[in-house]
């Protein structure tokens, strides 16, 4: 009976195997205790001895005193030194020594005199040898699955049975939280529960590989590998443009993009011939290092860092190997060279990126000249957005209800319509003076002003008004001046009427060689093309000498330069608008939309002080039109129609939604009406930044010594994978390879680790834990595979599919194995305690993501769109006060974006979201390829008392109580537990918590202040019919529910 | 050897199971038996995988102590930004003597530099008067006058030096002992070898409290990190705005009686369910639930600052209870230390002066030197200054060299000083060349690694055998570095 103990078993169980194996038995001993000093790290040697080459330790030896001896003498302990040191009582003999931190159990030394005495034969490590596919064992009376037949030799070897098959109910939700990260609905349950057919399972399977949701479910261990955040991670963390990235994995999985070609494009997809959009965001994976823009960093120590991160991560993701040791010393353990490390840093040194974000005087990067602590950080490209596209449609469907919902509601009013129609005259009568329907402004007083430091320039600004209405600002200074705080203000006359927009034309002038800048306002920096402009507006009534500012909502440019804020890009030009250099020669234009509804009457005037430094010449006009669509360009025809009174009731609705657009009555619907303007320009027609790799000129690479940056003795080293893999090196005279060919060979039959990688953690994913328990380490310094065989068969098959990632899962969820209960069975608690063995599943606690979507899914509340940029749901107060360069606020949203999955929540590297910190999500910081499961008091108070899950738990009680205000309370119930757990509550539980409701329900009847203050909890109103007490206290049975273990535990 | 599925023996596992998790839970059932190995965890010798204690308390890992322990706990004063060793407590007259001269290339040549690169390097007296203080007539600046009157109690090191010359790693490598990311931090350590001495708070808390004189750098939640170890021995910020802990508040509309019924009856059915899937995980996350009853009602009796008399708040400079000043943030210290938690870091930021030096150092040192003093002199009165390790200082200090009105990041030589848990006071440990630029005695240096490696021996631990296997490697604070400094200990 092979009785090996798996790792955590026993420290009792002495038994020996009767065949040692090396690999299996020895060399976790070995690398254990004694590698360390006999190991493969030349400086950290003992004796000049190895004890990883069998050459070595069988080579004979003579010590000080003359005495020849042998460490390894294959088949006789006896006449090994080995055996005579680590059985010897003596410390001064003894191996290891005695103070070592580790030492050697009695079976430990008893394994070592087995394989001296059965030949001492080694293996090369397990994970750096090809994997192979050997038959499954015979499977005579097995099930077809080649994974059962792996899993069940074991078992039977060992006498142990396997458990049955789930329940169904198990399985549908098992499947549902493994496959797509929701639960079930109580219909999709029910469905599957009532599917006699044979072939159930699987179709359940299909559909949900199917599902757009498993690329969400799927993407979260990727984008925890890929480091994927949206902060920089260093100092000022500021914004990163990347959700694309994200958008790209989700849908590289949900297409099932063979694995080797989403390898290739995310390490180089910028170096694949004529590479599309898509291939540039997926390279965007090189830049998701944490990176700074603190002054004072020095760039050359900065590009260390982020070189050495890609390795780490690079060599964490694909071979499953610590390569990070290597940055200042060669592996202690395997292989693994500190050249190595270089030379694969080496591949990513053609990387386009700065050490230090920013141009500052004592560290200049003349190309980052003007970047704030709000810039994005290049290189960037624009793309497609399919969310941003599909938003921006649902927002201009919005727009036109809340517009024609504002009409009708008039419509039914005559005093209203009789409003309008006066409105509409006054509006038509008023456009028709002006070209486009916008009259133009008559300047009838102009000056300019410098509020800056130096105000010794004013009177040398002369501002003339032109025949066209226009007025140019030419200011004229020494070189050297400073020209912040200049301004110019224009006194206006006309447009009588309603005013609802203001539009600022920016002219070409001759004067200034047939800019729209000032050109003189070049002075020192001669021949500006860029002019950034602030409005304010006032106006100064017949008879007052008093102006009265006007309120300005929003304002959008026809051409401009964006601005930014915390790396968003700003939609509105209202805080500031910067022209479009490369249209410098043409005019440029911008809409300010006023915040409430202006009549200008005879003897009125508007005044505009534009403050800007650069602006050649302006003009301005108005509109009696309110907020127009982005792009609208239904001005005009709207006017025309206005125009003709004799249709003026035929019009009237077209009329009713123009005069409600600007704002007059109906305040809300304005707000709302702006916002979703605003909501629409920010979706940009659906494109989007995103950061790429860009290749250029090499960076030198050297192997740096001690990982000392500032050391430059180093040898230069070319790009190479690891030196002892096979297949593709570096060699003189050869072309330098690329990270295209480091792609290419990470995906090659040539590499053994990236198959094995990949599988190793596909399996922790349904099984709660790898093959090899170390995923992130298949190095020696890692664990022995369960099943080898069976780990080495998932990889080979793995490549001969073709890299097939669904087809991987498939078989997975397909097998018995992962079909069984996973009810815990004791008589196992000694042979196999942390169930390695697979003699029944494992209860797995959902990640952060899916506590977050199972309770929202549950609740009725969730969002379920499909990519985009991230959201920001409730998060405490002042949270990110410790946040600086710049300081920002956490606006947590108030629509449907706030109930959004776990995956786009906005990932704050260095204060990541409270409840994903809680449920052990990384910081992504790092490359991460296993997230701990911890149990702590944090999350029981993050499901008790976060808003996010006490408003869920208000959803989850709307929906119980739509059972219908007669229904029994068992019947609620039952909806409850159906949505939560897919399952009818037992009894017990049902009469149990039917005591806590009655409890909970006198309470708040009581109370009805308390109620109110639990159900105004988060941003969705309950229903008005529903009785606060009953509301609440099915709010207190939801949040018992949603804090159930079974909630966030997939069985 | 085959044990098929017998419900028997399902059914004799319940009755185990249920006996052992009563055992835990219930203190009075260990009775004489075990009372002292109860009231000294360590004796239970629960190996290198010690098993929580009573209620799930994490009881650390360690078997037992590696010397006679002289601290419990550690309260860190986290000067956050870089002070100024030359203007605080490592006075330099010599470089005042060459004041605006070219500064010594000797010095410089081949150092690293932040801000001041490419530029012109000037020497920068102090403006600031230092004076002897106490009976041991330690060197202490004027802009520090409560701390003067604590002379005889610290030890002043002014050979601290750190490997980062950026607030970001530097913070990391002075917490941590690395700025490789996702490394454990020292109050994470301490938790995870010695566990908590109470369980209805937090074992490592921040407090965070600044001015309003700029200065001010941004300071990230990785410096409190658990790194790779488990979260469970993440440090955990009390907030100066809003509730203190995250979620420690029930909801609106909930009371505490309500939240009681609504823990139980989650206990009641989370039981319901372990008796069918005999799950063991469910009875570990009923003790968190308790534990995070215990913390709703400990944390708002331990922020309620309107307890502590006039007097007292007056000695701390408290002018608004919990108003998230250093001042109060000191105050809220003592009684976490008084309440069992093991770190406690408290950071003020507002130390970065690159320019407004002798302006804003002032106004820093108003803000943080009486209350860092009348902590020392509180714990002491009390008696809990021998078994407090009190930490003063930040991530690294400020160039003798002068940047405008100001100073530059500095990291071949800064100061700190550590009052209790064994240290001597009133003597000084280290010091700098005669302008302040680098350590010179190098037997009495003090590495980042050596200051960890000296505080966690404070504790008993040798700081080469607190370990932990992350990636198929032994990790440990000091990562192969750090040196006891033995001499700091009376």
């Amino acid at each position: 009976m092979a009785a090996t103990a798996l790792a955590g078993g026993s420290p009792a169980d002495l038994s020996v195997p009767a065949a040692v194996q090396f690999n299996r038995d020895v060399r976790p001993i070995m690398a254990n205790t004694c590698f360390k000093c006999h190991g493969p790290d030349p400086k950290a040697n003992k004796a000049n001895l190895r004890l990883d080459l069998p050459d070595d330790a069988a080579r004979e030896r003579t010590d000080k005193s003359g005495r020849k001896y042998t460490p390894i003498v294959p088949g006789r302990p006896d006449g090994s030194e080995v055996w005579r040191r680590i059985s010897s009582k003596d410390p001064a003999v003894a191996m290891p020594p005695p103070d070592s931190l580790h030492l050697l159990s009695e079976r430990d030394r008893m394994i070592l005199k087995l394989w001296i005495a059965q030949g001492a034969k080694y293996e090369p490590h397990w994970a750096y040898i090809p994997p192979r596919k050997l038959a499954p064992p015979d499977s005579a009376g097995h099930p077809a699955n080649p994974i059962d037949a792996f899993i069940r030799k074991e078992l039977a070897e060992r006498g142990v049975s396997p458990s049955p098959e789930a329940d169904k109910r198990t399985l549908v939700r098992r499947l549902y939280l493994d496959l797509v990260g929701l639960p079930p609905t109580p219909g999709e349950t029910e469905a599957f529960v009532g599917d006699a057919r044979p072939d159930a399972y699987d179709r359940l399977v299909d559909h949900l590989l199917e599902s757009p949701h498993y690329g969400e479910r799927m993407a979260v261990a990727w984008l925890d590998l890929a480091r994927f955040s949206d902060t920089v991670g260093f100092h000022g963390d500021q914004q990163f443009n990347d959700f694309p990235f994200r958008d790209y994995v989700i849908d590289a999985f949900n297409r099932n993009e063979p694995f080797d070609e989403f390898t290739r494009e995310q390490l180089a997809g910028d170096l694949i011939a004529n590479a599309t959009d898509r291939q540039k965001t997926a390279s965007g994976f090189n830049r998701l290092n944490m990176v700074t823009r603190e002054g004072g960093a020095q760039a050359k120590e900065y590009l260390a860092k982020y070189a050495a991160d890609r390795v780490r991560t690079v060599s964490t993701v694909w071979l499953g190997s610590t390569m990070g040791c290597c940055e200042c010393h060669d592996h202690k353990f395997d292989p693994f060279k500190s050249k190595d490390f270089y030379a694969m840093a080496a591949f990513f040194a053609d990387v386009k990126q700065w050490g230090v974000y920013a141009d500052y005087d004592y560290t200049p990067e003349p190309e980052l000249s003007g970047y704030t602590n709000d810039s994005p950080f290049p290189p960037e490209i624009e793309v497609d957005s399919p969310y941003l596209k599909a938003r921006q449609d649902r927002l201009v469907v919005k727009y036109r209800s809340i517009v024609s919902e504002m009409a009708r509601a008039m419509a039914s009013d005559p005093a209203a319509a009789q409003a309008v129609r006066d409105w509409a005259r006054a509006a038509a009568r008023e456009a028709a003076s002006g070209p486009s329907g916008w009259p133009v402004l008559h300047p009838v007083e102009a000056h300019a002003a410098h509020e800056g430091s130096d105000t010794s320039l004013n009177a040398k600004a002369p501002v003339a008004i032109l025949p066209d209405d226009s007025v140019r600002i030419e200011f004229v200074r020494d070189a050297n001046a400073s020209r912040s705080g200049d301004s110019a203000t224009v006194t206006l006359a006309g447009g009588e009427g309603p005013v609802a927009r203001v539009r600022l034309e920016a002219l070409p002038d001759a004067k200034f060689g047939g800019r729209v800048t000032n050109e003189n306002a070049g002075g020192f920096f001669a021949s500006v093309n860029l002019f950034s402009l602030q409005l304010e507006l006032s106006v100064l009534r017949a008879g007052s000498s008093t102006p009265e500012p006007i309120k300005l909502a929003d304002a959008y440019a026809n051409q401009r330069t964006t601005s930014y804020e915390n790396g968003h890009a700003m939609v509105s030009v209202v805080a500031e608008w910067r022209s479009d250099p490369s249209r410098v020669h043409e005019a440029q234009s911008a809409d300010y939309i006023l915040a409430e509804p202006l009549v200008l009457k005879a003897g009125d005037k508007v005044v505009a002080k534009v403050k800007s430094e650069e602006v050649g010449r302006v003009r301005f006009s108005v509109s009696p039109l309110g907020v127009p669509l982005p792009g609208s360009k239904a001005d005009g025809e709207a006017l025309a129609l206005l125009g003709t009174p004799s249709c003026a009731d035929a019009i009237l609705p077209l009329a009713a939604e123009c005069f409600r657009s600007t704002g007059a009555g109906h305040r809300p619907e304005f707000a709302s009406l702006l916002s979703t303007v605003r909501g629409i320009a920010e979706c940009r027609d659906g494109r989007a930044f995103t950061l790429v790799t860009e290749a250029t000129t090499p960076l030198v690479t050297r192997v740096l010594h001690r990982g000392d940056w500032q050391d430059e003795t180093g040898e230069v080293v070319q790009p190479s994978p690891p030196a002892f893999l096979p297949g593709l090196h570096a060699s003189p005279g050869a072309a330098r390879l690329t990270r295209l060919d480091l792609a290419n060979w990470i995906v090659s039959r040539d590499n053994p680790l990236t198959a094995r990688a990949f599988m190793n953690r596909l399996w922790k994913q349904y099984f709660g834990t790898g093959i090899s328990s170390v995923v992130d380490d298949l190095g020696l310094q890692g664990e022995y595979p369960s099943h080898p065989e069976l780990l080495d068969w998932l990889a080979v098959d793995f490549m001969d599919s073709g890299w097939d990632v669904k087809a991987m899962v498939r078989r997975i969820v397909t097998s018995r194995t992962y079909r069984q209960s996973s009810q815990y069975r004791p008589e196992l608690a000694d042979i196999d305690p942390n169930n390695r063995l697979l003699a029944h599943q494992t209860p797995r606690r959902l990640e952060a993501e899916f506590v977050r979507d199972n309770a929202l899914a549950a609740a009725g509340l969730i969002t379920l769109d499909v990519g985009g940029p991230s959201v920001h749901p409730y998060q405490p107060e002042g949270y990110y006060a410790a946040l600086q360069f710049p300081d920002r606020d956490y606006v947590a949203d108030t629509d449907e974006r706030e109930f959004r999955r776990g995956v786009y929540m906005h990932w704050q590297r260095t204060f990541l979201h409270p409840m994903l910190a809680n449920f052990d999500a990384p910081s992504r910081e790092e490359c991460t390829a296993s997230r701990i499961v911890s149990s702590t008091p944090q999350q029981a108070l993050t499901l008790l008392n976060d808003p996010t899950f006490v408003e869920a738990a208000r959803g989850l009680a709307e929906e119980a109580m739509a059972a219908g205000p007669s229904a029994p309370f068992s019947a609620s119930l039952d909806v409850a537990f159906r949505r939560l757990l897919s399952r009818p509550p037992e009894p017990r539980e049902a009469s149990s918590l039917e005591g806590f409701f009655k409890e909970q329900l006198a309470y708040y009847s009581g109370r009805p202040d308390e109620a109110k203050k639990l159900l105004s909890v988060g941003i969705h109103s309950p229903p008005a019919s529903a009785d606060p007490a009953m509301l609440a206290a099915w709010t207190s049975v939801a949040r018992v529910l949603i804090n159930l273990n079974e909630a966030i535990v997939r069985y | 050897m085959n044990l098929p599925f017998d419900p028997k023996v399902l059914r004799e596992h319940q009755v185990e199971w249920s006996r052992r998790t009563f055992l835990g839970k219930s203190a009075q059932a260990l009775g004489a038996l075990a009372l002292g190995s109860l009231l000294n965890p360590r004796l239970l010798g629960a190996g290198a995988s010690a098993a929580p204690g009573p209620d799930g308390r994490w009881m650390g890992c360690l078997p037992s102590l590696h010397f006679p322990p002289r601290a419990k706990r550690v309260i860190h004063l986290y000067m956050a930004g870089g002070p100024s060793h030359i203007d605080l407590l490592d006075p330099k007259p010599e470089l005042r003597r060459i004041h605006g001269q070219p500064f010594p290339a000797s010095f410089t040549n081949g150092q690293q530099l932040a801000q001041l690169q490419n530029t012109k390097l000037i020497a920068r007296g102090s403006t600031f008067n230092f004076s002897r203080c106490g009976l041991s007539g330690q060197w202490i600046s004027d802009l520090l006058p409560h701390t003067q009157q604590i002379a005889d109690d610290i030890c002043v090191i002014r050979s601290l030096h750190t490997e980062q010359i950026n607030h970001d790693p530097a913070h990391a490598f002075m917490n941590a002992g690395s700025m490789v990311k996702g490394r454990p931090s020292m109050g994470s350590w301490l938790l995870y070898g010695l566990g908590a001495e109470a369980d209805d708070l937090p074992g490592f808390v921040v407090l965070m409290s600044h001015g309003p004189s700029g200065g001010e750098q941004p300071v990230s939640a990785r410096q409190w990190s658990a790194g790779f170890l488990p979260g469970r021995f993440q440090g955990v910020q009390f907030q100066s705005r809003g509730m203190p802990v995250h979620y420690v508040g029930s909801p609106d509309g909930v009371c505490q009686s309500t939240q009681r019924q609504v823990i139980d009856e989650i206990a009641r059915l989370n039981g319901v369910h372990e008796e069918e899937t005999l799950d063991p995980e469910i009875q570990t996350r009923v003790a968190q639930y308790e534990l995070a009853f215990k913390m709703q009602t400990s944390v708002p009796e331990l922020t309620d600052l309107a307890s502590e008399p006039q007097s007292v708040r007056d000695m701390y400079g408290v002018k608004e209870p919990g108003d998230g000043s250093f001042a109060s943030n000191c105050l809220m210290a003592r009684r976490m230390a008084e309440r069992g938690v093991r770190f406690i870091q408290l950071y003020h930021r507002g130390w970065d002066q690159h320019g407004n030096l002798d302006t804003d150092i002032k106004d820093v040192c108003t803000r943080v030197d009486q209350a860092s003093a009348a902590l020392v002199k509180d714990l002491k009165q009390r008696g809990m200054l021998d078994d407090t390790l009190v930490l003063w200082g930040g991530e690294f200090g400020r160039t003798p060299m002068g940047q405008g009105t100001g100073r530059d990041h500095h990291i071949n030589a800064f100061s700190a000083w550590m009052a209790g848990g064994g240290i001597r006071g009133g003597i000084s440990w280290g010091s700098t060349d005669e302008l302040g630029y680098r350590y010179i005695d190098d037997a009495q240096q003090m590495h980042v690694h050596d200051l960890h490696a000296t505080m966690l021996a404070a504790f008993g631990i040798d700081h080469e055998r607190l370990t932990y296997r992350f990636q198929g490697r032994d990790f440990r604070l000091t990562d192969v570095h750090g040196k006891i400094a033995r001499g700091i200990f009376a």
